[in-house]
């Protein structure tokens, strides 16, 4: 099943090598979890105003997460806007199911890599933009 | 230890020992606190002296009356708040009396036999052993070798990401015991957790910063093993488990996003289910399904309080449950 390793390469132990190597990478963000709960002590994350139905705020936006989505639907048309997305989830759900010949050389790991990079900074310009209109 | 009157005997010696404890640990109750009993020379006139000791040890245990300070819930004898309440003291000087009669019992037993006698955390992994036969499976998962190169930084995103998860799921559960999920106590709550709580800031700064966290991870997780081509047979169902707790990040994000019910929550909320609710066909079904409703009203926020706090974790365990057993079935892709 996995493939079978290498006797020439370098290994170590599974327990306590590689997991005490895990566990210091996990302590590192830990420690910086806890840094970021002492500034929370001092600057807590805070409420807006209270909610109100009848009030709509100007500036609505969602999650820093949503906002590439938000701005696209800022320049797409309400029905596109909403199905695009739902789309690109379908083709990226199902990628392997796409692109599923062997990769014969890295050239092609390259390929991904420079259009997942184009892909990345379009996401977030878009994320800035629905960030600042 | 053999027969059955040494068991009874020690038994005994255990809840002499554990009496005591309650005895040396109790202090008088503050004056005033608790029902009035008779006095013991009330008591006495009616010849019931015996029960003098015992009633005063119950009344020193009954709980406070209403409508007195919350804080005499654990520090029923009035005592200065802090850790050391009865419960804890009852913790830890058992395990401590637990501990001495084990002590006793064992000492006994090696006098008995000369034995010498193996290191406690040795015996239980032997009695384990006998019943459960489980070191070789587990020696066979702790013993597998690492080759170097799956130690490079970009193969710990994922357990990054896991590593968030497991944050949010601590914090999240200590910020659900004082968040109250409806629209009128919702804000209120949160500002309490702030001010009130004891570092309720800080797990609420936690939970807010692991969440922005494990999307980062989660996405970052997703690019790599995308540029390596490691959802390539024989693994694309790792890919799809993968894309659905991608998925049920973003979920959640989109949940607990409402909770504070604050005017940038609400109205956030109302945008994103505006747009759910652009999608043809089942727009309108989605839309109704989220909002529960046409409005977003408090039935809104207890759907995705339920969502937040028990569906999407459920889904998040189960596909996490898939996919680290297809990781470790199938092992890390060796890079070209």
């Amino acid at each position: 099943m996995a493939e079978k390793p290498n006797p020439e390469e370098k290994t170590v132990p599974f327990f306590p090598d590689h997991l005490a190597y895990e566990a210091k990478v996990a302590l590192w963000f830990g420690i910086g979890l806890i840094i970021i709960g002492v500034i929370g002590l001092f600057s807590p994350v805070g409420l807006g105003a209270p909610a109100d139905p009848m009030v709509t705020p100007e500036h609505t936006k969602p999650e820093w997460y949503f906002l590439a989505l938000f701005q696209l639907l800022k320049w797409l048309p309400k029905t596109m806007g909403a199905v695009a997305p739902v789309i690109l989830v379908l083709i990226i759900l199902v990628w392997p199911f796409l692109d599923f010949k062997a990769d014969k050389s890295r050239k092609i790991v390259r390929v991904r890599g420079i259009v997942t990079a184009i892909l990345v900074v379009i996401t977030i310009v878009l994320t800035i933009l629905g960030e600042v209109t | 230890m053999k027969s059955l009157h040494t068991r009874i005997i020690l038994l005994g010696a255990v809840l002499v020992i554990l009496a005591a404890i309650l005895g040396i640990t109790s202090r008088p109750a503050i004056a005033g606190n608790g029902p009035s009993i008779q006095s013991p020379t009330e008591l006495a006139d009616q010849g019931l002296e015996s029960i003098v000791l015992f009633s005063q040890l119950q009344a020193q245990t009954l709980p406070p009356p209403a409508n007195q300070d919350p804080c005499l819930h654990c520090h029923i004898r009035g005592e200065e708040t802090g850790l050391w309440t009865p419960l804890t003291r009852w913790i830890v000087f058992g395990t401590a009396g637990l501990v001495f009669v084990f002590g006793l019992v064992r000492t006994t037993s090696a006098l008995k036999t000369r034995r010498s006698w193996k290191p406690i955390p040795k015996r239980f992994s032997a009695w384990l052993e006998e019943r459960y036969e489980y070191q070789e499976p587990l020696a066979k998962v702790l013993e597998k070798p690492v080759p170097d190169w799956q130690r490079r930084w970009w193969y710990c995103l994922g357990g990054l990401t896991f590593f968030f998860f497991f944050v949010q799921g601590v914090t999240g559960i200590m910020l659900a015991f004082y968040y109250k999920p409806t629209p009128e106590a919702a804000y209120a709550s949160i500002q309490f957790i702030e001010s009130q709580v004891y570092f309720g800031r800080a797990i609420r700064m936690m939970h807010h910063w692991s969440a922005n966290g494990m999307v980062v991870m989660c996405f970052a997780h997703m690019l790599r093993v995308f540029i390596m081509g490691a959802y390539k047979k024989p693994r694309e169902l790792n890919w799809v488990s993968g894309v659905t707790l991608f998925i049920m990040t973003l979920a959640f994000g989109f949940t607990g996003y409402l909770l504070p019910w604050d005017q940038r929550a609400f109205w956030a909320t109302t945008v994103g289910s505006e747009i759910a609710g652009g999608i043809p066909v089942i727009g309108n079904l989605a839309l109704i399904f989220l909002r529960v409703g046409w409005d977003i009203s408090s039935l809104t926020l207890s759907r995705f309080y339920a969502l937040h706090v028990l569906i999407i974790p459920l889904i998040t365990v189960a596909m996490m449950l898939a996919h680290f057993i297809m990781v470790r079935r199938q092992g890390i892709m060796k890079p070209l």
